[in-house]
């Protein structure tokens, strides 16, 4: 355990009037912490967003398909191999492949028309499928299909053999697209294909008190002619705003366990979990729960972004707000925030000898002044992304 | 035989001892699976290893209720990704703002392996629940030679300093105990099914065990002397001879 590496990202972040993450009330989230009542945004409705925001700057090939058809997708990478295995020989490996790695069962879903007697000569035979939804990288999907094509004289002979059988059983264990890499899988009936998360991200909390306001609305109704114009609709909308603290952590090491190793002989080793913790960090710095959004528009950025490089364990700073901030004379919260934080991280830092540790800024505007010497201040997102990426790569090189 | 402390405090934990399906619940206080797991992750161990997990389960577990926070109710939905199908509604409870001390019991180099293991846990450590992240540092300390209960009697209280002055007017104060073994003056009719025995997702199950609940009085290092109301009878000066 000595060449641990472990990412920390610290947000604080400004989110105007606005409800992106509400509960069965329709109110937005709300915790008690030091006493007092804060904003809640709860970890799953920002992993959802992160996750989202994968697919706008990931190749799909990177991204998992969650499908019951694997045998179809499987088959169809098998034909595309070798080419004379179109069509039910290539859907005859799929299968045998599938279930040797997944020990899920594949097989054709039962008919109505067949139960009942008829015999269903209008449609053809229905795919085999696997009775739950599978979540397969194509990275898997790939190689599979190159187990397949090297076992296809005899599959069943070929995975009885332990061997091949442990090979098929590792593809489903590991080269893990990117977000199930990050945020994990859960397949009720094949625990043996489960993923651990690498990343943690808390619950993001307002570093102050809140109290949820209540904006009562009427709707005119354009096409009321009466002389009685009430209103067409009247509701209430519930919102608050808050300075957020966002804190998530990625474990490399574990990141690096669900990913493998590099792709191909000429690729770097640590290209797949660079390449994840770049993913990570843009989405998770730059995506927003979509709650509300059109009603109160309030899409807005972190104003201060921290990325530590950690060798021993995580540590959340959100004790540094324990003590609700309190506006300072001009109003914001942002300020006071980061002059807590940039107080307290030095001493928790010194208190429990974690000072050894790599720390970027990226910060906005003069209120975040004083977190200037936390760490190296990098000016744009895009160079943070590249350089945690480079020092996560070099950590892992170096280290082998 | 000696004790290994720790503190478990954080905006969120969740202790779920019964809890399955669409509603997890949580405990009012930290349970010996879910600490168990907890130390179990620092010392790297996968969640299909129930001999090593077995050998974790003889410590004998005790836990003091510092500060005890209050219940959230979360509400949640979800939707598939891909086919934005939603998921049957869900319901996850959480104890805010709550401090806990817990101790294990057991020999002296198992814990000194776990002390130093908290200190570079090889899965992230959490409360409970992955989304809820310690505030502060896990560990405390190691005590050897000492006794889960008196160990947790001497432990000073750990509670955040608002609460601390909150309760200002009690120079002690009373805490809950809640120990695996007798304490003196407990009541030990409760059981929980918060036994060990495989954290395997294929099968995991748990025995029961007993819980002892008792009392315990630490100063309140906050605490200020209540103001005395000097002396004062008006009616002494009058001269009512």
């Amino acid at each position: 355990m000595t060449n641990r590496t472990i990412v920390e990202v610290h947000a604080l972040q400004n989110v105007p009037p606005s409800n992106i993450n509400r509960d069965d009330t329709g109110a937005p989230k709300t915790a008690v912490y030091g006493g007092v009542t804060r904003a809640r945004v709860s970890s799953q409705a920002w992993k959802r967003a992160t996750r989202k925001h994968f697919t706008t700057v990931l190749d799909p090939s990177e991204l998992g398909v969650r499908t019951k058809q694997v045998a179809v997708l499987l088959a169809q990478r098998i034909a595309a191999k070798q080419a004379e295995l179109v069509g039910a020989p290539a859907m005859a490996l799929a299968v045998e492949v599938l279930q040797a790695a997944t020990g899920a069962k594949i097989e054709a879903p039962k008919r109505k028309s067949a139960k009942s007697g008829g015999e269903d000569v209008g449609t053809p035979e229905a795919a085999p499928q696997s009775s739950y939804l599978m979540f397969l990288s194509n990275r898997q999907f790939d190689a599979l299909a190159d187990l397949a094509v090297e076992g296809g004289a005899d599959i069943k002979a070929f995975l009885k053999d332990k061997e091949q059988k442990d090979r098929a059983k590792k593809i489903a264990n590991t080269r893990h697209s990117v977000d199930i890499a990050l945020f994990g899988r859960m397949v009720a009936n094949a625990a043996d294909i489960n993923v651990d998360a690498a990343a943690q991200v808390a619950h993001a909390l307002s570093v102050h008190r809140v109290e949820s306001e209540s904006d009562y609305y009427t709707a005119v109704d354009d096409q009321n002619t009466a002389d009685e114009t009430g209103a067409g609709m009247i509701g209430t909308v519930d919102f608050n705003s808050a300075t957020l603290y966002r804190y998530a952590a990625v474990d490399v090491d574990r990141l690096e366990d669900n990913l493998g190793k590099g792709l191909s002989e000429d690729d770097s080793p640590a290209t797949p979990v660079r390449r994840a913790v770049e993913v990570f960090l843009d989405g998770f710095v730059s995506s927003l729960p979509t709650g509300k959004i059109n009603t109160f528009g309030n899409h807005t950025l972190p104003d201060v972004v921290i990325v530590k490089l950690r060798s021993s364990r995580p540590i959340s700073f959100v004790s540094a707000f324990e003590r609700p901030v309190t506006a300072d004379e001009f109003g914001g919260h942002l300020e006071p925030a980061c002059a807590r934080l940039a107080d307290y991280v030095p001493e928790i830092e010194r208190a429990y000898g974690e000072e050894d540790t790599d720390t970027w800024v990226l910060r906005v505007g003069p209120a975040t002044r004083k977190l200037a010497d936390l760490g190296t201040e990098v000016p744009s997102m895009r160079q943070l992304t590249a350089l945690v990426g480079a020092a996560v790569a070099e950590r892992l090189e170096h280290h082998g | 035989m000696s004790v290994l402390t720790l503190q478990l405090a954080g905006p969120l934990q969740s202790w779920g001892a019964s809890a399955r399906f669409a509603r997890r619940t949580t405990e009012n206080a930290p349970t010996k699976s879910g600490v168990l797991g907890l130390l179990a992750a620092a010392r790297g161990l996968t969640r299909d290893a129930d001999a090593e997990l077995a050998e974790l389960a003889t410590l004998r577990f005790g836990v003091r209720i510092d500060q005890p926070g209050t219940r959230v109710r979360d509400f949640q939905t979800a939707h598939d990704l891909d086919t934005d199908e939603s998921m049957p509604l869900s319901e996850r409870f959480y104890l805010a703002d709550a401090v806990f001390v817990a101790a294990v019991a057991g020999a002296d180099p198992m814990l000194a392996t776990l002390y130093q293991a908290l200190r570079r846990p090889a899965y992230l450590p959490y409360l409970g629940r992955r989304s809820c992240p310690p505030a502060r540092p896990v560990e405390l300390a190691v005590h050897p030679g000492g006794d889960l209960v008196g160990v947790l009697r001497a432990e000073p209280w750990r509670a955040a300093d608002w609460y601390r002055r909150r309760r200002a007017r009690e120079t002690d104060v009373e805490l809950t105990l809640l120990t695996e073994v007798p304490a003196p003056g407990s009541t030990p009719n409760a059981t929980l099914r918060d036994q060990p025995l495989s954290f395997d997702p294929r099968h995991r199950r748990y025995a029961l065990r007993s819980v002892h609940t008792s009392t315990v009085t630490v100063p309140n290092p906050q605490a200020r002397a209540r103001q005395t109301v000097p002396p004062h009878d008006p009616t002494s000066l009058l001269d009512l001879a």
